[in-house]
């Protein structure tokens, strides 16, 4: 059991404008105001931010991301889980998604 | 009523947190899942829409699209990304367009603005439809919103107003105490006590509500989603079609965001999130029929979520009289994330023993019978 | 639609094993894989590979993944190619990305064997081009023929910093240092000292500050860091650089098994991988998990678990009978446990021993700075002084590996049973100088010397992997194990023929006070 306890102040780091998610341009001082919003896991913050919610699906950020939350939280990083596996594992176009083989 | 516990962090248990919060009532949300919004709230498809709505669903959708959906950005202090740029549902047979007329004078009956478009006005609202489409219902009126950030904003404004909210806390049963149900207790044995308790906990609700001897007939269906890469900006309506292939938008990020049913869902497991081998390529293959121009998009992801499917397809909100203390906010059978402000404002209001800004009857607990 | 009795997503070391294995045992089996060649990433390890006869030692990485393809097709293995598998779901079924359609097909068993991604660290500048994991330098030199730039920086010193660092200086690259947050090197000695006497410099307890450049990388300074991973100020030290490479570790790819909804458990530094049994079996019956999306190990380690895996599917369907199971399992297991003991083990990691398991020191200046120093080497059981041309062998760790003792035809070399122990060299035994030990050890750690060729002169026989070979009578500086030149050495002979595969004896000779230090040639500018 997790309490959503509120944080101390977030305090501005020097490279908290350094980007994380490359995908989709996350900083770091994002994600870190983000768990001090209340986002104290990598799902919340992907929802929150959209981290590693990009074309390499968070292969790249992923640790790096769980690494930030767990400093900001103060707690081991194997607390933290990690990003739920999601079909297609890569990129694929709709027209290849919708044309199915069934058979031999 | 001072102290109330939510069973459930979803969308609807923490806008009913927020409200509650603002009242001044100090609020415990319990969480089952360690994620904040795991179940259908992060799921969904994301549409605010009233075309389609079951006639008693109708004026809380209304209500929340008049009051509280388009200042709810400013009010919890983030870009919910709340569009109410309309809803075309698409029709490409003479069959598809009786389905659409039903839904239209159904709306119009409600008092809703929606009406029948040809396929040059649909064309001209939007312009990369299929050549095949020949007529859709247009509600100027309807909308989209971001699921995610609608269920974390409630959630971190709630947070901020005070609201304590304990994820990884599963609630196995509910306590009457003294003939008011004031108690929760959750799997590791702890007993949480308040003045009153709300269960907004989708399907989960059903045993929680056995636990105090009531019951909402309802079945949990696997419904799957999926989001694209981003694209340039293309158009921002909600669509959907007749036959439901599929429904979805393109949010603020670019990527379209679709749900879809194959039409073998009710019979999956329900009891297991897990997606289907067929169910993107169906919803796909239903996307390209109506937006050919989307084909070379990429999927990057699908995710399956749990609906709470009510008999009669519309929810339970209501303090069930048998059980005082208790407010049921539940079965919103796939529909509940466009009710979900509106829902949670109720909520808060049957717990503090208001008035609701609405009627409620229609969604009371007890409305199940048998049919002879 | 299409059922197979096992199918296979990854044609790398672990899947290919496995889908051998269970071909051999009469199923029909399918691999799938993304790429457009099969073997994983055997096919851009071009160093011979440790281990013992039953793991292929001192073979290169891309034989051994010609060798197991073939193995493979010839069991009726069919392998798709840029198939990559987008879904496993409910009845192990499977769906798969081929050409412009998506295909469903099931397979009674299904062996996962996805491998792993490379880590990255997040540092001012990692974003800039130049920045790329250490596999992806390997992929561009190994596969694609590319040399990634041209002076490189390598961020981690796990045996990926150092076998790519080794291989980027044979691409042409100048390395201008191995730097590592750790204290001590991660990886073998025998290759941190590879690099080392090429003059490469080594950075423990450094990492990256940042990288500069604006557009590319055009420089990066790393620092040294305190107990708690901070830079210490003014420990700051820059280089110019075009490319800086990160091996800061892998993770297990295990995206397919999560989809599935296999039970994931926390292995602290590993991650979380899949909870399996003692075969590979995931929490659901009938889907198996091997190789590194299983825990990250060695492609030796790998293709034994696709090995075990392969033919605990085969026993699950009825193809192996129990016994026969058991028997090959024990037998594939003891060759896994071979692999797991040492310095280096799984289970050792994080602890560093004071001694050998034979009481000898372990060098600490291997581990800070890459090399032996020149006066502990005389303490170590491979190394000895001796009338005429002998080996001397500078492996001074616990590693798994012992193809030195099967090359020697005099029987010079013992490592004994236990493949981990250290290489002893017998007095008795005489040696005929063929330098077969030299070209069998996959560390390079092997030199044969003979202290006096007359003229006050000693020859120094040392294993070369470098273009162009040098000829006789070739000048250069020979350079000492920290890479500093220490004495000048004309080439006397270079041999590279058919059975060393490719790792060339370079004979220099040096002034005799040198032939103890004289570990690496560099011709004159």
């Amino acid at each position: 059991m997790t309490e959503r306890k509120l944080l101390s102040d977030l305090v501005p780091q020097p490279d908290d404008d350094m980007v994380v998610c490359r995908c989709e341009e996350i900083t770091k001082g994002e994600i870190r105001r983000a768990v001090h919003d209340g986002m104290f896991n990598i799902h919340e913050a992907r929802r929150f931010l959209r981290c590693g919610m990009g074309l390499c699906q968070g292969q790249t950020c992923g640790r790096l991301v769980k690494a930030i939350i767990a400093r900001e939280l103060g707690i081991s990083q194997s607390e933290l889980d990690d990003a739920t596996g999601r079909a297609p594992m890569r990129p694929t176009e709709m027209r290849i998604i919708a044309s199915e083989v069934f058979g031999e | 009523m001072s102290k109330i516990i939510i069973v459930g962090a979803g969308a609807i248990g923490n806008a009913a947190a927020y409200y509650l919060a603002k009242t001044g009532v100090q609020v415990t949300v319990l969480e089952k899942s360690p994620y904040i919004g795991n179940g259908g709230s992060s799921r969904n498809g994301g549409g605010v829409r009233q075309s389609g709505r079951h006639p008693a669903e109708l004026p809380l959708v209304m209500y929340g699209v008049k009051n509280i959906w388009p200042s709810l950005s400013d009010e919890l202090g983030m870009d919910i990304e709340y569009y109410r740029e309309g809803n075309l549902r698409l029709g490409k047979t003479e069959q598809h367009l009786e389905i659409l007329r039903g839904l239209v004078k159904n709306a119009q009956a409600g008092g809703l603005d929606m009406r029948m478009v040809d396929s040059a006005e649909a064309r001209e609202l939007c312009p990369y439809l299929s050549g095949e489409v020949i007529g859709a219902s247009w509600c100027p009126t309807d909308g989209h919103a971001n699921p995610l950030l609608v269920t974390l904003a409630y959630y971190s404004a709630a947070r901020r107003l005070g609201v304590t909210f304990v994820s990884g806390a599963q609630v196995t049963a509910l306590r009457k105490l003294r003939g008011r149900v004031t108690a929760v207790v959750t799997a590791d044995g702890t007993v949480y006590e308040a003045d009153g308790v709300i269960v907004a906990a989708g399907y989960d609700s059903r045993k929680l509500l056995g636990s105090v001897g009531l019951d909402v007939p309802m079945n949990p269906v696997v419904l799957e989603t999926l989001v694209t890469e981003e694209s340039p900006p293309l158009f921002y309506q909600m669509l959907g079609t007749a036959m439901a292939d599929f429904y979805g938008h393109q949010s603020t990020h670019g990527s379209f965001v679709f749900g879809g049913t194959h039409g073998l869902e009710p019979y999956a497991d329900g009891s297991r999130t897990v997606g289907s081998s067929i169910s993107a390529s169906s919803t796909c293959r239903g996307i390209i029929g109506f937006f050919p121009v989307l084909k070379e998009l990429k999927i990057l992801r699908t995710w399956a979520g749990v609906i709470d499917d009510c008999a009669d397809h519309i929810p339970v909100i209501g303090n069930p009289a048998e059980t005082p203390g208790l407010t049921v906010g539940c079965g919103f059978s796939g529909h509940g994330f466009g009710l979900s402000p509106v829902a949670g404002l109720l909520l808060s209001q049957l717990a503090l023993g208001q008035e609701t800004a609405l009627p409620l009857d229609k969604f009371r607990c007890d409305r199940f019978k048998a049919k002879v | 639609m299409k059922r197979y009795d096992l199918i296979v997503a990854g044609a790398g070391p672990a899947g290919l094993s496995a889908a051998a294995e269970a071909a051999k045992c009469g199923m029909r089996v399918a691999v799938f894989d993304e790429n457009a060649k099969p073997g994983g990433q055997l096919f851009k390890q071009i160093h011979k590979f440790f281990g013992s006869k039953a793991h292929k030692a001192k073979i290169r990485g891309f034989n051994i993944g010609s060798e197991l393809l073939a193995e493979a097709e010839r069991l009726g293995v069919e392998v798709f190619l840029n198939a990559p598998v987008l879904g496993l779901y409910d009845g192990r079924e499977i769906l798969v990305r081929i050409g412009d359609e998506t295909r469903h097909y099931k397979g009674d068993s299904i062996i996962v064997a996805t491998g792993a991604s490379e880590n990255m660290l997040a540092f001012p500048g990692w974003t800039l081009p130049g920045v790329m994991g250490a596999g992806a330098a390997q992929t561009m030199m190994n596969i694609n023929r590319v040399r990634p730039g041209s002076r490189v920086l390598m961020l981690g010193s796990g045996n990926v910093g150092l076998v790519v660092g080794f291989q980027l200086l044979q691409a042409g690259c100048e390395v201008v240092a191995v730097a590592d947050a750790a204290p001590r090197v991660g990886g073998y000695g025998v290759h941190a000292a590879k690099l080392a006497r090429c003059g490469v410099p080594f950075y423990l307890s450094h990492t990256i500050v940042r990288a500069e450049g604006s557009d590319c990388v055009t420089g990066v300074t790393i620092g040294e860091v305190d107990s708690g991973w901070s830079v210490i100020p003014g420990t700051e030290k820059h280089f110019d650089a075009d490319t800086i490479c990160i091996a800061v570790g892998l993770s297990s790819a295990t995206g397919l098994l999560k989809t599935a909804g296999c039970e994931m458990e926390d292995k602290g530094p590993f991650g979380r991988l899949p909870v399996c049994d003692e075969y590979g079996q995931t929490s659901i019956t009938g889907i198996y998990a091997c190789g590194d999306v299983s825990g990250i190990e060695e492609a030796s380690s790998a293709m034994i678990e696709g090995r075990i895996s392969g033919a605990a599917a085969a026993n699950y369907l009825g193809f192996l009978p129990d016994a026969a199971l058991k028997a090959r399992a024990g037998e594939l297991e003891q060759a896994l446990e071979a692999l797991r003991e040492g310095m280096f083990a799984p289970k050792n990691r994080g602890k560093i021993p004071d001694k050998t398991d034979e009481g000898f020191d372990v060098s600490m200046s291997l581990l800070t700075r890459g090399y032996l120093d020149d006066a502990e080497v005389a303490g170590y059981p491979g190394v000895r002084s001796a009338a005429g041309t002998h080996p001397v062998i500078e492996c001074t760790q616990n590693i798994p590996c012992n193809p030195c003792q099967d090359a020697c035809p005099k029987g010079c070399i013992t490592v004994g049973e236990n493949i981990v122990a250290l290489p002893q060299i017998d007095a008795g035994a005489e040696c005929i100088g063929c330098g077969l030990c030299v070209a069998s050890c996959s560390g390079q750690a092997i030199f044969l010397v003979n202290e006096d060729i007359g003229g006050g002169l000693a020859s120094v026989t040392i294993p070369y992997e470098f273009l162009p070979a040098p000829k006789p009578g070739d000048t250069g500086v020979c350079l000492g194990r920290d890479g500093k030149p220490v004495c000048p050495g004309e080439v006397l002979e270079f041999k590279s023929p058919p059975a060393f595969d490719k790792t060339g004896l370079l004979t220099v000779a040096v002034p005799q006070a040198f032939c103890g230090r004289a570990r690496f040639w560099k011709r004159e500018a």
